[in-house]
């Protein structure tokens, strides 16, 4: 029996098509979550920096939906899946609206199966139905492992903003490339974003430096902006920021920001018929210092090169197909360890509540198994999909501030080479189905 | 040293610096007192040469240095300046200034814009899902006649012009007038012909063609790959107006052929020479069969010819068997007796 059935219309699709496509610039896999009221769909980068979740309402926004369950977790069903995978089959037939004619090969409906039993395999089915009759049906193999979510402590974040978001795409379109950061800083009436990159550039290579763009737009142009610390510089990466504004402005919801301090988490979200859109994104930055020198950055952003310091997962695939344990209970033990969290360590003790930590660290490995905590072998890039393994980066030094990449590029050279776990590929299980089978079938576009 | 000026004629502006980064991505520009100077001066390839009068493309401008009538030498690079310049048009106003940050010398771009109000917001027509288009109420299925009505934004016009200040800075190296000093602009003999080339889209069209043709025989025909070819067209004029653009390779011989062009009026007193014994004098005599004959480079000949983006008036000056200079003149928007020359050298 089928866990999960529900049929989308051709907006649904699109609606889904634009959550996967904007869950795809975070991760490459998407993970599934299915309960009675909704459906949340959330993907967590490889440096743990940004978290993504789109969330469904149910009842609003599909066609049907019944939601059955499975035996061992009654109220919950959750799976992983390739995102790419998702976006090829969800991807727009061609078709002109203008032109009916054309219009017979754009999707009329989609009807979804999760299938998850013993015995049987499990599958995700799509059915879908184009307006000239033809049906395509793809199964789609995942993996049933729990997601993991990120918190977000709202009574800390004291700062706060909502605008539109075609402000931020316009200020947006004034950024060129080559820049990795982006700094939000409000003086007097404005908020002054500036983009920006770290990229040492020593000698001719000046001149190959980013343009630096800095974009000051008044306050009265958001819905409503309270930061009250006065020289506060928050900074995000320009990357993850793009894929959500970009995101947000397909759904034309205005956009809501909710911060504390740097090295806290922002909360960027934003709300549509059904629909519901929360992102996590890591932050650094400076207080009470005036203009943006100086700027101290955390040295574990995406595209930043070298061996990664601070915890670093590779591609989240376990490699097990079996029902992962249920969600490990968040133990004091959890607490007390230096947790793999959103946020880079800092050295000042935090007054604030306990951090925003993941859900649980031990959703990837064994729990109690100390090898797991050993660092990730970046050497084994080569394979990508087929050799994934999982584990933390814990060799930077925690306690020292992360946020100054300087000093972690310094670190880097006696950082120890991250070795090859043993113990975790004897734990190993073959994926259900591997990828070199799948791809025969085009669904992995290249 | 100080450089602060208001800039104008941005549009014109970008398209130049588009036509110059397509040939090399980074130029010497030198300001002086009356003058802007872009320099480009690719490894291989043709040279640009761009001189404008000042107020073409600055306005209230601030330029002072310890060297005579003020130069200032500067590089940098075309791509950034591209970019700030892209959101420069259509600014209400943008200036640019040298300054310095963190110890490095920047040219920072002010810009001011202001942006109409924002129109219906994008998707609602596709999903609604802006919940201020969307029936109150969260039960679907429910009577619309329930007597609830959704409350809408009052549609103003309070903030109809916003402002923004964008400031883009683009990262430069001062030049040590020692550094540039060596380089100067190639001397090349007095022309044998001078002629007014046809539309630049058009050679451009035809050239690219030929261009194509040629490393597609050459591929077809060897084993080398086309991105190692480099095929030669030999561009040809006369003092009767005509123009010839030919590709003769092994296996092909094709010609394109322009008649009815201009062939200027020299300046007398502007010629070293009296204008009899000017070599074009004796091109002109010698009838129309006396050919100036130049060989360019078909890919480097095709970034020499994005220059007419600029929509200038181009006179090509052939020295036989030697040298080809296009001197593009740019049409000065505000004041049309004013002509701003780009020179562009491509030697052959």
């Amino acid at each position: 029996m089928a866990v999960l059935r529900f049929t989308l219309s051709e907006d649904g699709v699109a609606v889904l098509r634009d959550a996967l496509a904007c869950l795809g610039k975070f991760s490459d896999e998407v993970s599934l979550e299915a309960k009675k009221d909704r459906l949340v769909l959330t993907a967590l980068n490889t440096s743990k920096s940004a978290y993504a979740s789109v969330a469904f309402a149910t009842n609003r926004f599909f066609s049907k939906y019944h939601y059955a369950g499975v035996a061992q977790n009654r109220d919950k069903f959750f799976c992983k899946l390739y995102n790419r995978a998702l976006l090829s089959l969800f991807r727009s037939r061609g078709g002109d609206p203008l032109h009916d004619r054309e219009r017979d090969t754009t999707i009329d409906r989609c009807d979804v199966v999760i299938t998850d039993e013993a015995g049987k395999k499990s599958r995700f089915i799509a059915k879908i139905i184009f307006r000239n009759g033809i049906t395509a049906k793809y199964r789609l193999p995942f993996e049933v492992s729990p997601p993991v979510h990120a918190k977000f402590d709202k009574t800390e974040a004291v700062n706060n903003w909502s605008t539109s978001p075609r402000t931020l795409r316009q200020l947006m379109d004034h950024f060129g490339p080559g820049i990795d950061y982006l700094d939000i800083h409000a003086e007097d009436d404005v908020v002054n974003f500036t983009c920006f990159t770290e990229k040492a550039a020593n000698g001719d290579e000046v001149l190959k430096k980013p343009l630096q763009t800095s974009v000051a737009v008044a306050q009265d142009e958001f819905n409503s902006f309270h930061v009250g610390e006065e020289n506060l510089h928050i900074v995000i990466s320009v990357k993850d920021f793009r894929a959500i504004i970009q995101h947000a402005a397909v759904l034309g919801a205005d956009v809501l920001a909710n911060y504390s301090i740097p090295a806290r988490p922002m909360q960027l979200k934003y709300d549509g018929d059904g629909i519901k859109c929360e992102f996590l994104l890591m932050t650094v930055g400076e207080r009470g210092a005036p203009g943006p020198k100086n700027k101290k950055t955390r040295a574990n952003v995406k595209g930043a090169t070298g061996p990664q310091l601070e915890e670093t997962v590779t591609r989240a695939d376990s490699h097990a197909p079996t029902p992962a344990p249920p969600v490990a209970p968040k133990t004091s033990q959890s607490r007390s360890n230096p947790i793999p969290s959103l946020r880079p360590p800092i050295e000042r003790p935090s007054q604030r509540p306990p951090p925003a930590t993941l859900e649980s660290e031990s959703l990837f490995v064994p729990q109690d198994n100390d090898e797991g905590w050993e660092p990730v072998n970046i050497d084994e890039g080569g394979e990508e999909e087929e050799n994934a393994r999982l584990g933390w980066d814990t060799t930077g030094d925690l306690n020292a501030s992360a946020l100054n990449m300087r000093t972690m590029m310094s670190n880097q050279p006696s950082a120890p080479q991250p070795t090859i776990n043993n113990d975790l590929d004897l734990t190993q299980l073959e994926p259900t189905q591997r990828l070199s089978q799948v791809r025969k079938f085009g669904l992995f576009g290249d | 040293m100080r450089f602060k000026a208001s800039l104008r004629n941005t549009r014109t502006f970008s398209k130049l610096v588009a036509a110059l980064s397509s040939l090399e991505k980074i130029a010497w520009m030198r300001l002086d007192d009356e003058t802007v100077r872009f320099t480009v001066i690719p490894d291989t390839g043709s040279q640009v040469w761009a001189s404008l009068s000042i107020d073409f493309i600055l306005d209230n401008w601030t330029i002072q240095s310890a060297e005579p009538n003020n130069t200032i030498n500067l590089e940098l690079p075309l791509v950034p300046l591209q970019r700030a310049l892209k959101s420069a048009t259509n600014a209400v106003s943008a200036s640019l200034r040298l300054t310095k940050k963190d110890g490095v010398p920047i040219l920072s771009m002010t810009i001011t814009t202001s942006t109409a109000p924002a129109n219906l917001p994008q998707g609602v027509a596709r999903f609604n899902l802006n919940p201020a288009n969307r029936v109150s109420g969260n039960d679907p299925y429910n009577d619309d006649d329930d007597g609830v009505f959704a409350a809408e934004p009052l549609e103003t016009n309070l903030q109809r012009e916003r402002e923004k200040v964008i400031t883009q800075d683009i990262p430069v190296r001062v030049l040590h007038p020692e550094t540039v000093e060596t380089i100067m602009q190639p001397k090349v003999r007095e022309p044998d012909v001078h002629i007014q080339l046809p539309p630049l889209l058009q050679l451009k069209a035809i050239s690219d063609r030929f261009t194509k043709l040629a490393i597609a025989s050459r591929a077809s025909s060897s084993s080398a790959s086309a991105a190692n070819v480099n095929p030669k067209l030999e561009l040809s004029a006369n003092m009767h107006g005509d123009l010839r653009l030919r590709l003769d390779t092994d296996t092909l011989d094709v010609e394109s052929r322009w008649s009815g062009l201009e062939n200027p009026q020299l300046d007398p007193s502007q010629l070293t020479c009296a204008i009899e014994d000017h070599p074009s004098t004796r091109f002109r005599n010698e009838g129309p069969d006396k050919w100036a004959t130049v060989r360019v480079d078909g890919k480097d000949w095709s970034k020499v010819l994005s220059v007419g983006r600029l929509d200038g008036r181009v006179i090509a000056c052939f020295a036989d068997d030697h040298a080809l200079i296009l001197y593009v003149y740019v049409p000065h928007h505000d004041d049309p007796q004013a002509d701003d020359s780009v020179v562009t050298l491509v030697k052959s």
